[in-house]
């Protein structure tokens, strides 16, 4: 036990600004996608983790994609949707995805052995996250009630710089 | 084995400090603590015979720097929380330890791991270990796997390890269930014929796996009627994607399972105790999606799927055990949120034992789901759009093993629902769901799920429903009330009612406070006895009355 105590303290020392990290998920074609292709565009991102089971989720999904509009008429942004259902549910989390018009304006992932949202420390969701342009973690926020998305929104527009 | 990894930790820790002075990683963590109070309830009949105090806590860390990373995760049941483990098994998760620990080192092409890690391949039929904390799993496993991928074309990767079972391999010695024996060894392919012959539209992905599991048998009877120490799996599958079309097909073989024999007879000499079971299952999934619409169908045949970490055939108790498995066989139907819709659960019929009244070795059927977004503009979408979906599911037991006949009918479900933003500040769920389970229950459930913003920051949210059975305790009726203050605070109460029958009152309230990663839940109420389902997957819960505090952080 010592010595774990030992190794936490260790860790705990060596802190600094976590970043989006690499773990393979998919795209909804089915292929891998490395999530550090994320920092390509080098744009600013809002990152929610959702799944089809989780009502708050989709609320929150559902009230930035009527925003959206609004919203990138004052800032450059992505919006990353990242699922969070198994195998068992990852098909119908696309056709649900779909079904809803994300795909038009989300880039829609697909963790199915939730390894991003492990690497990412999600333990509940809903959580999202907003990222700077290379992908350093500005702002962070787990449930969702409606009017949640007016601080998102803020906190998009101070990473812009707006 | 124990020290082997604590030394491993140690240098691990020290090596990942010395490299971040050189250039700073970053650490980050989570931590969960759920804890219960249980209280008499007279109404019900529920007593505390036990701890009136249970508590489920987690603390995991991630470090990262570059291609490295390092991890743990501690855990602690003081004792576990109500359902979590079994009469026959009533400390299989208690005390508090060390459960899971990695380093791993990764690049463009190559990853190595050593220590525990979560995997799966294709749809987990063949093989996952995954962590689900609502249902008491995690059979991570404890080895080393390695990793190569080339461009998109070929991934490759191979496995060895110790299945976790129970607080892990880091318990105390004195603990009883760590799984120090059986082992499992794969492999996983997966192949990209269209990027390869550099096809745009295209996506054509041959995959396979083999999966490898050694478990001693200690059982001579076991041994001679056939049965092996090592037995082999594999699986085929391919995935095609065409402009929004979609099909997956998985073959599962599953390898050789070991059952207690029904038509034993003791008294005859030449009669075998157990009896040899080919596991094989068939996945295929259908569909489209593209301009708001999407429909999938799924269909899946599985016969003697269950695969466990400890397998004694004459263990139904042990067998039984939600997190003793290598395996991931869910119920593919919808997978409810409303209270009454999710009263009685399917789970996937996958027998664990066998016995002379019911030899069914499995289960087959379908599910299809069609999900449509009425565009914003149009005539049925009006000004804020409206979204419909619709499900129906089919499950029978199979009659003749190795055969596709099928037998008594097991679950059945439709259901719909329609979505619509009626004004900026109300918003309306209606749904419709039939559950029909064998010849058992037949239910019809009604919901209304009703939002109202207020103001930006305060909105009510209303739920209505209503069961109508005339089996079991026949009809019930349900309704919650939330009022949220945006952006920290919610408050709820919610009272399911069975006036079909014991007259009983199921009430719960509770309030959240979130802010920023962190959320704090304390709730009080008084819960049926029934099944908490995560991933189509259960866990059966007894009946309590109670007080809870959930808090939830991340770093």
């Amino acid at each position: 036990m010592k010595r774990i105590i030992l190794m936490i303290s260790l860790l705990v020392s060596a802190i600094a600004s976590a970043q989006i990290p690499s773990v393979v998920v998919e795209n909804i074609k089915g292929e891998s996608y490395q999530t550090k292709s994320l920092l390509e565009e080098g744009t600013p991102m809002i990152i929610s983790f959702w799944s089809t089971s989780c009502k708050p989720c989709i609320r929150e999904l559902d009230a930035v994609y009527d925003a959206l509009p609004d919203w990138k008429e004052e800032v450059d942004f992505r919006v990353v949707a990242v699922s969070t259902d198994d195998s068992r549910l990852m098909a119908k989390a696309k056709s649900f995805a779909e079904g809803r018009g994300w795909g038009e304006d989300f880039l829609l992932l697909f963790d199915k052995n939730q390894d991003f949202m492990r690497a990412m420390n999600v333990s509940v969701v809903p959580h999202v996250f907003v990222t700077d342009g290379k992908g350093k973690i500005v702002y962070s926020h787990t449930s969702y009630v409606p009017g949640n998305e007016v601080e998102l929104f803020e906190a998009i527009k101070k990473v812009c710089g707006k | 084995m124990k020290r082997l990894f604590l030394i491993l930790s140690a240098s691990v820790a020290m090596a990942a400090f010395a490299d971040a002075q050189e250039n700073k990683g970053y650490l980050t963590g989570s931590l969960e603590t759920n804890n219960h109070y249980y209280m008499d309830d007279n109404a019900v009949g529920t007593s505390v015979d036990g701890d009136r105090f249970a508590s489920n806590d987690y603390l995991k860390l991630d470090y990262y720097n570059g291609n490295f990373s390092a991890g743990m995760q501690m855990e602690g049941y003081l004792p576990a929380i109500i359902g979590y483990n079994t009469e026959a098994y009533p400390s299989v998760l208690s005390g508090f330890d060390l459960s899971n620990f990695y380093a791993s080192w990764k690049d463009d092409s190559f990853s190595v791991t050593a220590g525990t890690f979560y995997d799966q391949f294709g749809s987990g039929l063949l093989f996952r270990s995954w962590e689900d904390r609502a249902l008491g799993i995690n059979n991570a496993v404890l080895g080393a796997r390695v990793t190569y991928t080339y461009k998109n074309i070929l991934s490759l990767k191979a496995l060895w390890g110790l299945p976790r079972f129970g607080m892990g391999l880091f318990t105390s010695s004195d603990r009883e269930f760590a799984n120090t024996a059986t082992q499992i060894r794969g492999g996983d392919v997966s192949f990209s014929v269209s990027d390869l012959l550099g096809w745009n539209n295209l996506y054509l992905a041959i995959e396979g796996s083999a999966l490898s599991r050694f478990e001693p048998i200690a059982n001579e009877a076991l041994k001679k009627e056939g049965a092996q120490e090592s037995t082999l799996g594999w699986s085929a599958r391919a995935n095609l994607e065409y402009s929004g079309f979609f099909l997956k097909g998985e073959f599962v073989d599953a390898g050789w399972k070991y059952f207690g024999n029904p038509d034993y007879d003791w008294l005859d000499s030449n009669s075998n105790k157990y009896t040899g079971k080919k596991g094989n299952a068939a996945l295929v999934d259908l569909g489209y999606n593209g301009r708001g619409l999407g429909v999938t169908l799924t269909a899946r045949r599985l016969e003697y799927m269950s695969s466990h970490i400890f397998a004694d055939p004459d263990n139904g108790d042990l067998r039984g055990l939600v997190g003793n498995t290598l395996n991931y066989i869910p119920a593919l139907c919808t997978q409810y949120t409303y209270m009454l819709t999710n009263l009685h659960p399917y789970t996937a019929f996958s027998p664990s034992i066998l016995s002379a009244d019911n030899r069914t070795s499995g289960e087959m059927g379908f599910q299809f789901d069609a999900f449509y977004n009425f565009r914003r503009g149009t005539a049925i979408g009006g000004k804020r759009g409206m979204k419909i979906h619709a499900n129906f599911s089919t499950y029978y037991g199979i009659a003749k093993e190795y055969t596709m006949k099928t037998g008594e009918m097991l679950f059945r479900d439709f259901s719909f629902d329609v979505e619509r933003q009626w004004t900026k500040k109300f918003k309306m769920l209606l749904m419709y769901s039939y559950q029909k389970y064998g010849n058992v229950r037949l239910q019809n459930i009604f919901v209304a799920d009703l939002l109202y913003k207020f103001t930006n920051k305060l909105s009510t949210r209303l739920e209505l429903q209503y069961l109508s059975t005339k089996q079991d305790e026949k009809d019930w009726m349900a309704a919650l009330v939330e009022v949220n203050f945006a952006p920290h605070w919610s408050v709820f109460a919610s009272d399911m009612y069975n006036h079909g029958s014991s007259g009983t009152h199921y009430y719960n309230f509770g309030v959240s406070y979130s802010k920023s990663r962190t959320r704090v839940a304390l709730g009080y109420g008084r819960y049926k006895d029934g099944y908490i389902c995560s991933g189509g997957v259960c866990r059966r819960i007894p009946a309590y009355t109670g007080a809870n505090l959930t808090v939830t952080t991340s770093f």
